[in-house]
């Protein structure tokens, strides 16, 4: 960032210089950093690291531990889902439980009462999630900001009532049954066919970030009459990046669904809402790793509450009108944490890592490399 | 030939008469230069221009085509380009990063393949990213490639909009008030930098410009708005000695009920 503008080159100290054509001395930029190869030896190690707690720790667990594990992966698999449309085009979904539900009882339908393939399910699954995505994202061309997240809330609300309670499509109040797929029935393989598809749409965001479709979201939630004047269509663009959240949100549903084994209405309530909210704020808007991580922690929270001792115990102990139970803890700790985002670090984890994955990445660390300045806290407001 | 004609456009925003009548022809390769008050109107008529807002009455002819109710990205595919009054760059993004979204229109894949990582979509974007370099080398900002925009001073902000503007390849730039925020100095640099993009690029330039003696250095012709009607057109120099205009400028204040709609309204389509 406060790099010197030009260097002359080291090899200028050279005996001969070669001028070229012109007068002017060769000025230089800083070339790209490069590590030597001692250098990459830690950053690999890191990485090994991460290999290692990500494909093999897992191993180690009960089924029941994976399956929190695989619910993780899909979590993050939403975070990246509600990403694209808080990060990309800044407008929040407090429905997306609902995106998300959809697409788990889609799946779950056509596996179960269909009789299909669960492939065929994830298919269905993404193709719901989108085509209800399109129909908010025509919506949100004509209301933004609280107004049209009121419209989200409401859409999420009348599916957890309404939609998911529609007997042939989700079972009614018994729910819908959903099988493991053939060849991933165990907890482990199922664990890394989830962390195939992260691959693939951490994969794709990735790719839709680097292309023209990505730099058309980003230039158009700052401002949509300077993007317009680049020639870009707004209403074509955000409903394009509606459709890819909705599908990655259908297809994280279908995930979660055949995970759980089944899936039941009410699930996909207003406080799972929040929580996406929550962890997508925490974790990151526009960082990859950030969301996963987020995703992941809340998936978690319950999980390593859990472990430790005699928590439950201190819980039922304090009086309270209803049940402390773990599962509470993302609802408690995400506001505060959501509180310090808000205050302190509007970039969430993404940006507290973000020298750390520089220098994974082959750059030089630098800790005050946090890649963000003050116009880029006003999205939190949303 | 004229690339670029408006006929008889008005609008009016409430009970303020933005622009009454205002026709105004543009030749190829020629700068023409659009002075007058605060609250004259001359936002208001690039507004029409280039879409953000619909004439209630006149028509806009660009390369004898009928562009009245085109949308702003199909007009800024056909060619026309702008910069505003308050700088429209993406803030949050480095310089490179703004001359390579400019580029929108060239990136010739579609979004879906670039999403997948086509082959053709990784070559394109190699290229983007080469031309925007050599752009801002040639206007002077290759040190700032991979500065961000934000923090940035306005003088240069105003430049590095030129740059960007410039990467979505118009034929028809419209400038407004590319001088605002330059020293005198910096204002003079800026009429050399337009002369020499006119050449280079066989550009066709309006622009909204306060500063005189870049107006009469630079432009061919001249047009004065006053009350949203154009007061006089003509040479610089005949159009900075008319009567009416010096009365325009150094006469009463224009209706300060029009200045403060237009920046309502601004803000409104800004923030909505």
């Amino acid at each position: 960032m406060g790099a010197p503008v030009t260097v002359t080159s080291p090899d200028a100290a050279g005996p001969v210089q070669e001028v070229a054509e012109e007068e002017t001395p060769a000025v230089t930029r800083p070339g790209r950093f490069r590590p030597s190869p001692l250098g990459w030896v830690p950053r690999l190690v890191v990485w090994a690291v991460i290999a290692w707690v990500v494909l093999i720790v897992p191993l180690g667990h009960s089924a029941i531990d994976l399956q929190d594990f695989t619910r993780a992966v899909c979590y993050a698999i939403v975070a990246l889902s509600l990403n694209v449309l808080l990060g990309y085009v800044g407008q929040i979904s407090l429905g997306h439980a609902a995106f998300v539900g959809i697409g788990a009882f889609m799946s779950a339908y056509m596996v179960t009462t269909q009789g299909q393939s669960f492939w065929i399910g994830v298919l269905a699954a993404g193709a719901i999630g989108g085509a209800q995505a399109l129909v908010l994202g025509g919506v949100s061309l004509r209301i933004r900001g609280l107004y049209f997240a009121l419209v989200t809330l409401s859409y999420g609300l009348v599916a957890e009532e309404n939609i998911f309670q529609i007997e042939s499509f989700t079972g009614g109040g018994a729910g819908q049954q959903a099988p493991k797929p053939q060849w991933f029935e165990s907890e482990w393989r199922y664990y890394y066919l989830c962390l195939g598809f992260l691959a693939i749409v951490l994969l794709l965001d990735w790719r839709l970030m680097r292309s023209k479709g990505g730099r058309a979201l980003l230039a158009l939630r700052e401002n949509p009459r300077v993007a317009s004047t680049f020639g870009i269509n707004v209403r074509i663009a955000t409903l394009f990046a509606f459709v890819v959240s909705g599908v990655i949100a259908g297809l994280a549903g279908a995930l979660i669904a055949h995970n759980d084994l089944g899936v039941s209405a009410t699930t996909w309530n207003f406080n799972l809402s929040l929580v996406f909210v929550i962890m997508t704020v925490v974790g990151g808007l526009r960082s990859r790793y950030g969301l996963v991580i987020g995703g992941a922690f809340f998936a978690l929270m319950p999980y390593f509450l859990e472990k430790i001792p005699g928590l439950d115990n201190a819980l039922a102990k304090i009086p309270a009108p209803f049940d402390l139970t773990p599962e509470l803890a993302p609802l408690v700790v995400g506001p505060l944490l959501l509180l310090l985002n808000l205050i302190q670090f509007p970039g969430g984890i993404g940006q507290q890592l973000r020298p750390i994955a520089r220098w994974l990445g082959g750059h030089r660390f630098d800790l005050h490399d946090r890649g963000l300045k003050e116009v880029q806290i006003t999205d939190v407001r949303a | 030939m004229s690339v670029l004609e408006t006929y008889d456009l008005s609008i009016r925003f409430g009970g303020v008469q933005a622009n009454r009548d205002v026709s105004v022809t543009v030749g190829e390769w020629e700068i023409v230069g659009v002075i007058g008050p605060n609250g004259a109107g001359k936002t208001t008529l690039f507004n029409m221009v280039t879409g953000f807002y619909t004439p209630d009455t006149g028509r806009i002819i660009y390369r004898g085509r009928d562009i009245t109710g085109m949308p702003v990205h199909e007009r800024a595919a056909l060619g026309l380009g702008r910069t505003f009054q308050n700088v429209g760059l993406i803030k949050g993004a480095t310089v490179r990063e703004n001359l390579i979204t400019a580029q929108y229109l060239q990136a010739d894949y579609s979004v879906v393949s670039g999403m997948l990582g086509g082959a053709r979509s990784l070559r394109t974007e190699r290229m983007l990213r080469t031309k925007a370099d050599l752009l801002a080398e040639s206007l002077d900002l290759g040190d700032l490639l991979d500065t961000q925009v934000a923090g940035l001073p306005y003088g240069t902000l105003k430049r590095v909009e030129i740059a960007t503007v410039l990467a979505t390849d118009p034929d028809v730039l419209l400038l407004d008030e590319p001088s605002s925020g330059m020293g005198p100095e910096e204002a003079h640099r800026l009429g050399d930098t337009l002369l020499d993009l006119r050449q280079r690029f066989g550009l066709s330039i309006v622009m909204i410009e306060h500063h005189v003696p870049l107006v009469v250095r630079v432009c061919d012709y001249v047009y004065c708005l006053d009350f949203g009607e154009v007061l006089t057109h003509g040479l610089p120099n005949d159009v900075r000695n008319h009567p009416q205009v010096v009365a325009a400028y150094l006469g009463e204040d224009p209706d300060p009920a029009v200045v403060e709609l237009e920046s309502q309204l601004e803000s409104l389509v800004e923030g909505g």
